[in-house]
């Protein structure tokens, strides 16, 4: 109970308190590295009781149960909490080691931490809206981390469609209150039952809408490859290794967690989805021409995998849905990181991280594809989509590869990145190796994380 | 008194999906703006019972359900902040692209890609000629 307070109070306290200090200078962004470790130890810490005696619940403000504000730390929910604090840090360490830096990029940071954290242990469903608008809103100043004219162009079509994209979420919150007559996550997947089936039909397509807009699902994602190719690489990594994984967590506790027949009906639909986003993704990213858009359009086919995963569902399907978020963070971030710089060192950073796509042994990306295989191995459609994405994916990383490291250097001589530039993305890709080479500690997280939707079990 | 309520909601979020569609983006806002308030009408619609204000509460009177009224004061609150920050956002894009058209910032940015473009060609075509 103490490790939830305090996963939450050390970045809050921290965040404010670093957002009136000048993140230009090392020390500062340094303290917000130290903020972040120590949500990371507290999330640790919760997670190891998490995980051995079952779910941490804490009612705020001494309310009585049952009408105060529910905080739950489940295995899901602390799964996505370190993944995102943990990309988190990567991204900071990373610009702690540069040199140039903006003001409130530090605290902005530390407070997105707040709000993604708040976001995946939050038991109460306005709760959760009111972190997710917390991480949204600082991620809307973030996206114009930078400050050319592009890059508020692009933030500027973000932030309006996050924003709709919010309202949607709240109206679906309104609909279950009204449905069910509680917040709490518990008793509305008990009373989501029993509730009118249309009304239930039309909360989920809200829920639905509103976590694909966060995601960049295919039809939703026309606002993705503009932001993330014109922010700046740092928070491109930010958003796509942490933000986006609120669209995965939210797709699985709203969908499988708390409206299970409605995804069980919507199953066939959520793979047509998510195949159409592989096979679009796919195709746009090998017909660009730089490394950071076919990053981007990467990012929507690799969304498609989580949503075909959670379409197969059962506990195979959401186990493979878990994997995947985790490891295409770990890849996005990586790559994010190292996209843009040259030498040897990078050069296999890069080679990795297109493995890693790709899904080829040792790196991690292949532990991800083959637990989707292994939960759609009964549907021969789903296999030869996902495999078709799979070489599509070969083909733009390796592109990536040719074109930032095959192509001579444009103008100016090659200068190759220094140690601080690539540390993070070294560091990352041992941890990409690492879980490829070991992945039974992921699996088993994974399935623990899976366990706690009903869904999952039949 | 639900059908003036969804209707009520409905026709605000129609204003505010016109509203959003326009190119000015002093109109993008205020769509969002009147889109909120859907939202915040729809919480107060989802309230479970109406009667006497909660604040005081008497027996055998029926109060309002406070809940819905508790959440729609947040939803108001972080609307408004939202709000200010989009229209921040709005005054950066209009002062550095010296317009508040939609239409002007795109053709602005394509104006900017194809001089990053010539820039790029001449980079290459300088290394091929340093190559032979």
């Amino acid at each position: 109970m103490t490790a939830l307070s305090l996963a939450l109070l050390i970045p809050w306290v921290a965040g404010v308190v670093l957002l009136v200090m000048d993140a230009r200078r090392a020390a500062v962004r340094w303290l917000a590295v130290a903020a972040l470790g120590g949500t990371m130890v507290a999330l640790v810490a919760l997670a190891v009781t998490v995980f051995t005696e079952g779910p941490v619940v804490m009612t705020t403000g001494n309310w009585p149960v049952g009408v105060g504000i529910t905080m739950r730390a489940d295995a899901l929910g602390v799964t996505f909490a370190l993944l995102s604090v943990g990309t988190l840090t990567a991204a900071v360490v990373h610009e702690a080691l540069g040199t140039v830096g903006e003001r409130e990029f530090a605290g902005l940071v530390v407070l997105l931490a707040v709000g993604l954290v708040g976001t995946f242990l939050s038991g109460d469903i306005f709760n959760f809206y009111v972190f997710f608008e917390l991480a949204l809103a600082t991620s809307y100043v973030l996206a114009v981390y930078g400050r050319t004219p592009r890059v508020l162009g692009a933030g500027l079509v973000f932030t309006a469609v996050n924003l709709l994209g919010t309202f949607v979420f709240l109206l679906s919150v309104a609909s279950v209150y009204r449905v069910t007559g509680t917040l709490d996550m518990a008793r509305v997947a008990e009373r989501m039952a029993a509730a009118d089936p249309n009304a239930a039909i039309l909360i989920a397509v809200g829920f639905f809408v509103a976590f694909s807009v966060k995601l960049g699902l295919f039809p939703f994602h026309f606002w993705l490859p503009t932001v993330y190719t014109s922010a700046r690489p740092v928070v491109a990594a930010i958003l796509s290794g942490s933000l986006a994984n609120i669209g995965a967590y939210g797709l699985l506790r709203f969908g499988a967690g708390l409206l299970p027949r409605e995804l069980e009906l919507a199953a066939g639909a959520l793979i047509v989805i998510g195949a159409a986003s592989i096979v679009y993704g796919g195709v746009l990213a090998v017909s660009r021409e730089t490394g950071s858009e076919m990053l981007a359009y990467s990012a929507v086919g690799q969304v498609g995998y989580v949503l075909v995963a959670i379409g197969v569902g059962g506990p195979a399907g959401f186990a493979a849905a878990v994997v995947y978020t985790i490891v295409n963070a770990a890849n996005k971030t990586m790559l994010f990181l190292a996209a843009g710089r040259r030498g040897v060192v990078v050069g296999g950073i890069i080679a990795l991280g297109a493995l890693s796509i790709a899904g080829v042994p040792p790196a991690a990306g292949y532990v991800g594809k083959l637990e989707v295989f292994e939960a759609a191995i009964r549907e021969p459609a789903i296999v030869a989509v996902v495999l078709l994405g799979s070489l599509l994916s070969l083909v733009y990383a390796f592109q990536i590869y040719q074109f930032e490291h095959w192509r001579p250097d444009a103008g100016a001589a090659p200068r190759r990145a220094r140690w601080r530039e690539y540390a993070v993305p070294l560091a990352l890709g041992g941890v990409i190796v690492g879980l490829g080479v070991w992945p039974e500690p992921l699996a088993a997280v994974a399935a623990a994380a899976a366990a706690v939707l009903p869904g999952a079990t039949p | 008194v639900n059908l003036v309520f969804a209707l009520a909601a409905a026709i605000l979020f129609g204003i505010g999906a016109y509203l959003v569609l326009h190119r000015d983006l002093v109109r993008l806002v205020l769509g969002v703006v009147v889109i909120s308030q859907a939202a915040v009408l729809t919480l107060l619609a989802a309230s479970l019972e109406r009667g006497a204000p909660a604040i005081y509460p008497l027996p055998r009177v029926t109060l309002s359900d406070p809940l819905s009224q508790a959440m729609a004061l947040t939803a108001i609150v972080i609307g408004m902040a939202v709000t200010a920050l989009l229209l921040v956002l709005v005054l950066r894009v209009a002062t550095a692209f010296q317009t508040g058209q939609l239409e002007e910032v795109a053709e602005e940015e394509v104006s900017l890609e194809a001089q990053l473009e010539e820039a790029h060609a001449e980079a290459r075509e300088d290394e091929e000629a340093a190559a032979r």
